[in-house]
């Protein structure tokens, strides 16, 4: 039973970081309609970024500018080149554009980091908490605090300011929002910048953790934050956090249970059972209406 | 006070509009019929931003609109309600509102607040359903949002895409009631409709587009109404054989 | 001919299995971001039966791509519902499940002395068959460019069939498709299967010419760039994929100037290619315009 809760625990704590991961991608889906494929290479150059200059001795605060910094540039490259270009024609066309520019982000960074493995600067050296027979590793607790307080603000945003009304209103009906005014080339970018931060601050926590950084984080990033999203329901915020805590915990829970070459295995059947028997995710009937409507015609 | 002048739009090679000239004047209900697919749609995107123009001019009080983004065609003063009414069904009617005013929302609030209390006055049962998701909303009180929404905007002039489509009789009368006391407050209005006869009894001008063409203007009343409603109806010159 | 050029030949021929596939299912409208599943399957599957069952090559084959295309059949009966990105995450979840299975499958027997057989990670050595048959590369060469001509001569005829027709308009828009009288659901359950048995063609080719797969080969990278073949060639008939392939391994790839920096030209080339052909260099109207074209010249020669 111990057990059994510690998994929650630290299912929860990983499950974080895909949260922030699932958060980005279905910003980018629920606003432009476009499944990014590169954005999890994105956070990857992010994360290189900071470790070039944490190889030249810079310290923690100009690591974590240079990580955010560099997961922004590159997702805005992806976004002007493959969605801002290609946004008035098919959906497909714009996935497969951003495969295409995975494939050349990851080249670039193998060029200037040729070896296999990196290292990445901790963010905290704090001590383990113990509450009664639970363990709390600090690297978990700051990555669960820090996803915590990125919500609250990423629903301020979406809620409570004129950018996140003209994010909505986008997101159900583009056309309407131009009628508006709202200028869709400036929401597509202001998408962009947003889902590179969150994205690169789950980059940070994460390679902070392990404290090492591999060029293949690209496709494992995409692969999370796909599956977080998938399985709360595309487009949805709540959803994407549900999906990705859904996730870790899972995860912890296979891998503690049936031993850790199941661990992928378990995330994949979960997320293939979730399509068949409810492909509208956790949270998210309507999502899956509006998404016929965009990928009609691929 | 709008003019519209030579405008042809072509979707590839096939042009949907083929040198449209009309003007709608201040103060006036202007009122465009036509059938299916004669391109007044096409019109009222173009007129918008959304469309591009392949040739010809918009101007709205001398100030020339083709070629310009969407958001800065809104800015000048005209708002446009779409055809199909599009508004955002999974935000509240609050929110869909302030949208209309997205222009002038961090620079004015006061102003902003002041014109939605204005439009909850105009529509009562905006005001009934003020927290609920647009979605929820019925044919008719979708449609009132929609007027309401471009009215936040503050328009100089309002384009009216099919407003009584899909709607029951008795509701397109109370929209019909709703634009001629809009209009009675001073706002031009340009209204596309196929619902000739409606449009007709509110209209002080209007003009017959038939594939991509204008093919009549004048003002209701006059000796060929009859022809024109046929027209407006049916496509095509059929009616001529009368 | 070189042995170089009979390699680069050799991986164009299979590799356009996977995109033929990918293409099959992108005309009828659903992405797959999974196809590597069933050439891995019929890899494996044809592998274990002419290395450790001792079937000739023929047989081996016909079992590995029959294995895929039932795989994929029943895939498409839960997945056939489901829509673009819904249809494209189950497929590369299903296809992930066939790797991490395969790196589990571990299954070695006796064969004159060595032990054969999947090794999990560690992957399926020694599928010798070619070898110990004596058959050149320049044959199985030919092996492979007679099968991609069956393959694709079989889609051209296909597409002028009421059956071909039924796919294109379902890739199309669906429900239209179904107000006519297609039975959309069989159609996607045939075209899926169709789309497993063309990967499973390729598949055990692949793993006979190389002799040495292993799970890690058949990553969503396989899988994405034969969807992605069938994008840059274009969508408009089944040359366009081929034609992807070619301009992909055929050029980049043997241009040793691009080593190192070929994902970063490909990449580029193939973004802007998609802003100003967004379905390929062969699209619809393009093959339709080349057709009509040579129809004409027809005329004027008689």
């Amino acid at each position: 039973m111990v057990d059994f809760l510690q998994n929650i625990v630290d299912g929860v704590m990983v499950g974080s970081g895909y949260a922030l991961l699932g958060l980005g991608f279905t910003l980018i889906f629920g606003v432009m309609r476009r499944l990014n494929l590169s954005y999890g290479p994105s956070v990857m150059v992010g994360i290189f970024v900071g470790t070039w200059f944490h190889l030249r001795g810079a310290g923690l605060l100009a690591v974590i500018a240079a990580t955010l910094a560099g997961t922004v540039l590159a997702n805005v490259y992806v976004d002007r080149l493959c969605f801002w270009a290609v946004r008035q024609r098919s959906a497909i066309t714009a996935v497969v554009s951003s495969f295409v520019i995975w494939m050349q982000l990851e080249e670039a960074v193998i060029l200037v980091f040729p070896d296999r493995t990196y290292p990445f600067p901790r963010l905290t050296a704090l001590e383990p908490i113990e509450l009664g027979p639970i363990f709390f590793r600090a690297e978990y607790v700051t990555m669960f605090a820090c996803v915590a307080l990125l919500l609250a603000g990423v629903w301020l945003l979406v809620y409570r300011t004129r950018f996140g009304l003209a994010l909505r209103a986008v997101a159900q009906d583009p056309v309407a929002a131009r009628y508006m005014g709202i200028p869709l080339d400036w929401i597509g970018l202001g998408v962009a910048v947003m889902a590179a931060l969150i994205g690169g601050l789950a980059g940070l926590l994460i390679a902070g953790t392990d404290q090492l950084v591999i060029p293949k984080f690209g496709l494992w990033a995409t692969y999370k934050g796909l599956i977080a999203m998938m399985l709360g329901g595309m487009g949805s915020i709540p959803g994407a956090v549900c999906g990705g805590l859904l996730l870790g915990v899972a995860e912890i829970q296979f891998v503690w249970y049936l031993g850790a070459q199941f661990r992928d295995l378990a995330a994949y059947f979960l997320l293939f059972t979730f399509l068949v028997l409810r492909p509208g995710g956790l949270l998210g009937q309507a999502i899956v209406r509006r998404e016929l409507a965009a990928f009609r015609r691929i | 006070m709008l003019v519209i002048e030579n405008i042809v739009t072509a979707y590839g090679k096939i042009e949907a509009l083929r040198g449209v000239s009309m003007e709608a004047q201040e103060g006036r209900i202007t009122c465009l019929l036509g059938p299916n697919g004669a391109g007044k749609t096409t019109l009222m995107y173009t007129v918008a931003g959304i469309l591009h123009a392949r040739r010809g001019s918009v101007r709205l009080q001398g100030q020339e609109l083709v070629g310009k983004p969407s958001s800065e065609i809104v800015r000048r003063g005209l708002a446009l309600v779409p055809e199909n009414r599009l508004t955002f069904p999974e935000v509240s009617v609050r929110e869909n509102l302030i949208a209309g005013a997205y222009l002038r929302l961090t620079r004015d609030k006061a102003g902003v607040a002041e014109d939605l209390e204005r439009q909850l006055v105009r529509f009562p049962r905006l005001r009934e359903r003020i927290n609920q998701d647009a979605g929820t909303l019925s044919g008719g009180e979708q449609q009132m949002l929609a007027v309401a929404r471009a009215l936040m905007a503050r328009p100089r002039i309002l384009l009216m895409d099919e407003p009584s489509l899909g709607l029951a009789p008795l509701v397109v009368e109370e929209i019909f009631r709703t634009i001629h006391e809009l209009n009675a407050e001073g706002v031009t209005v340009l209204l596309v409709e196929q619902n000739a006869h409606m449009a007709l009894q509110i209209a002080h001008h209007f003009y017959l587009l038939e594939q991509g063409r204008i093919t009549f203007s004048g003002v209701p009343g006059a000796l060929q109404e009859d022809e024109v409603i046929h027209r407006a109806y049916l496509g095509g010159s059929g009616a001529s054989s009368h | 001919m070189s042995d170089y050029l009979i390699g680069v030949l050799s991986n164009i021929g299979m590799i356009a299995f996977l995109a033929l596939s990918a293409y099959v299912l992108l005309v009828t409208g659903s992405i797959s971001f999974g196809q590597q599943a069933y050439f891995a399957i019929s890899a494996y599957g044809s592998g274990i039966a002419t290395a450790m069952w001792g079937w000739p090559l023929w047989l081996g084959m016909l079992w590995g791509a029959a294995l895929a295309g039932l795989a994929a059949a029943l895939v498409a009966v839960p997945t056939a519902r489901l829509h673009g990105l819904y249809f494209a995450v189950a497929t590369l979840a299903f296809a992930e499940m066939v790797r991490l299975l395969l790196q589990m499958l571990t299954w070695q027997i006796d064969v004159d002395g060595t032990l054969i057989g999947p090794m999990g990670s560690e992957g399926f050595r020694e599928i010798r068959y070619i070898y110990a048959h004596d058959i050149s590369a320049v044959q199985f060469m030919l092996l492979i460019y007679g099968l991609l001509g069956l393959v694709v001569g079989g889609l051209t005829l296909m597409e002028r069939t009421r059956l071909g027709l039924a796919l294109r308009m379902i890739g199309e828009d669906e429900i239209p498709a179904e107000a006519l009288g297609v039975n959309v659901a069989a159609c996607k359950i045939f075209a899926a299967a169709l789309s497993g048995i063309i990967a499973g063609i390729g598949g055990a080719l692949y793993a006979h010419l190389i002799t040495y797969i292993e799970p890690a080969l058949f990553n969503v990278m396989l899988g994405v760039h034969g969807l992605a073949y069938g994008l840059i060639g274009g969508l408009g008939t089944a040359v366009g994929p081929l034609l992807g392939v070619v301009l992909d391994i055929g050029f980049l790839e043997s241009v040793r100037a691009f080593a190192g920096y070929r994902m970063i030209v490909f990449g580029g080339l193939v973004a802007l290619l998609l802003i100003v052909r967004p379905r390929g260099l062969l699209d619809e109207v393009t093959v339709h315009r080349i057709v009509r074209r040579l129809i004409r010249s027809d005329h004027v020669a008689h």
